[in-house]
């Protein structure tokens, strides 16, 4: 659905990195490894959060 | 932050402490236990399962010389001479 | 009485990383629970729903609106103070050309400039055309034991400060594997350290381990260690959600505890 507001793990914010994390790697051809480098998220409960994420409202809309 | 002595002897002392936890209670052991004149300190708490005493209760012990309420005030002191320290040292790094 | 001795090894407004020496484990490990469960920070609670036609159910908004960070000034309020934000968000209209509209955490409007999101860019809810989000919320001041969106602190703990020692040379034929330790070594043996990252080694001198990519043999080549423990040395790492700052989340955890000490120090005396 929407973006995990915190890392489930640990409570660190990771949604705050969420739109620049899609267009730079999820949308752009950067690397993603880098990205959250770059981002500064480091561990890698927080980095699941964004890897594996996937924006579901536009699927759900049409059948609310 | 309620007391309930449970038992008083002049060198030894058993109080429920109502409210506080291991964060408190494990800082409060340990300086009692760098006090003068105390020759032991515990306390005991149990699970909110447990379905019993929950609250912890701290006992000391010291030695004839000194009197168990008298070390437990100088522990809290301690406490709190520590607690002064302590964010003095920060501040002064920070 | 106590010459506590403290040194920032890395120092940051959200995150920090430093060496206390001289520190009894019981008063370390109280600070550390302080700054996760004692120290209260703002968070949103309760929400008056106006209108909702979202995607998500009240209870989901109001469950990502609370996990929202919000600045928490030291000293202006007590436990169980509220201050109302609100939110209103609408979807795209007819004529504009996107299809959706994102409620950010900054778009929050609230009744008091102390009390905001720390972060302005956390997606709330996806709005499509015809959509709209409208709620007014009370964010209420407490502490992390009461539930964990309260917690200030993020990932805080402390390590042992480690001190390497070379008892001597690796023996030729000896397998050559990876040594790997985390946190902050304290340089003794500088002579025998080769640099890699991280400036010329001298003794003292404090290397977090990510300097050398957290494997010993590529600090000290071809050398045979052992790696002690520098007994009461800790190192802090403290990391805020943004509500307040390293310092002040330090201070407060301490202050927390010196409260209690003091309040139990009135008590006894009586």
């Amino acid at each position: 659905m929407m973006v995990p507001v915190r890392c489930f793990t640990c409570g660190n914010v990771v949604g705050e990195h969420w739109e620049e994390f899609k267009t730079r790697a999820k949308e752009g051809d950067e690397d993603p490894e880098t990205v959250l480098d770059e981002l500064g998220v480091e561990r890698h409960c927080c980095r699941r959060m964004l890897v594996s994420h996937k924006d579901l409202v536009d699927i759900v809309a049409p059948y609310q | 932050m309620e007391l309930r002595v449970i038992e008083k002897e002049a060198t030894m002392v058993s109080i429920e402490i109502a409210g506080e936890d291991h964060t408190f209670m494990n800082v409060l052991k340990g300086a009692l236990l760098e006090t003068e004149g105390v020759t032991a300190a515990t306390y005991d708490m149990n699970p909110e399962q447990s379905g019993g005493q929950t609250d912890p209760v701290l006992t000391i012990k010291t030695d004839e010389h000194t009197d168990a309420l008298d070390a437990l005030e100088a522990g809290t002191e301690r406490v709190i001479q520590k607690s002064d320290d302590f964010e003095a040292a920060f501040e002064a790094a920070a | 009485m106590q010459d506590y001795e403290v040194e920032f090894v890395e120092r940051g407004d959200r995150e920090a990383r430093f060496l206390v020496r001289d520190i009894t484990p019981a008063f370390a490990n109280g600070i550390r629970r302080a700054m996760i469960a004692d120290v209260p920070t703002f968070s949103v609670d309760e929400l008056r729903v106006v209108e909702n036609s979202s995607v998500m159910f009240d209870e989901q908004i109001g469950l990502r609106l609370g996990l929202v960070p919000l600045t928490t000034p030291v000293d202006e309020f007590e436990v169980g103070d509220t201050v109302t934000l609100s939110l209103d968000v609408q979807g795209p209209g007819r004529e504009e050309s996107t299809e959706t509209v994102t409620a950010y955490s900054g778009d929050i409007v609230t009744s008091d400039p102390m009390v905001e999101p720390a972060d302005e860019n956390i997606p709330i809810i996806d709005l499509k055309p015809g959509q709209r989000l409208e709620l007014e919320a009370d964010a209420v001041l407490d502490r992390g034991r009461e539930h964990a969106k309260h917690q200030g602190g993020v990932a805080v703990g402390y390590r042992h400060l480690q001190r390497v020692e070379v008892v001597g040379e690796k023996g030729e034929f000896e397998d050559d594997e990876p040594h790997i330790l985390r946190g902050v070594i304290e340089e003794q043996e500088a002579a025998h350290a080769s640099a890699g990252s991280g400036g010329e080694p001298r003794n003292g001198e404090l290397v977090p381990t990510e300097a050398f990519d957290h494997d010993l043999t590529n600090r000290y080549p071809g050398k045979d260690l052992e790696v002690v423990d520098v007994p009461n040395a800790f190192v802090f790492h403290v990391e805020t959600d943004g509500s307040l700052s390293v310092d002040e989340l330090v201070t407060r955890a301490v202050d927390s505890l010196r409260g209690r000490a003091e309040e139990l120090r009135d008590a006894v005396q009586l």
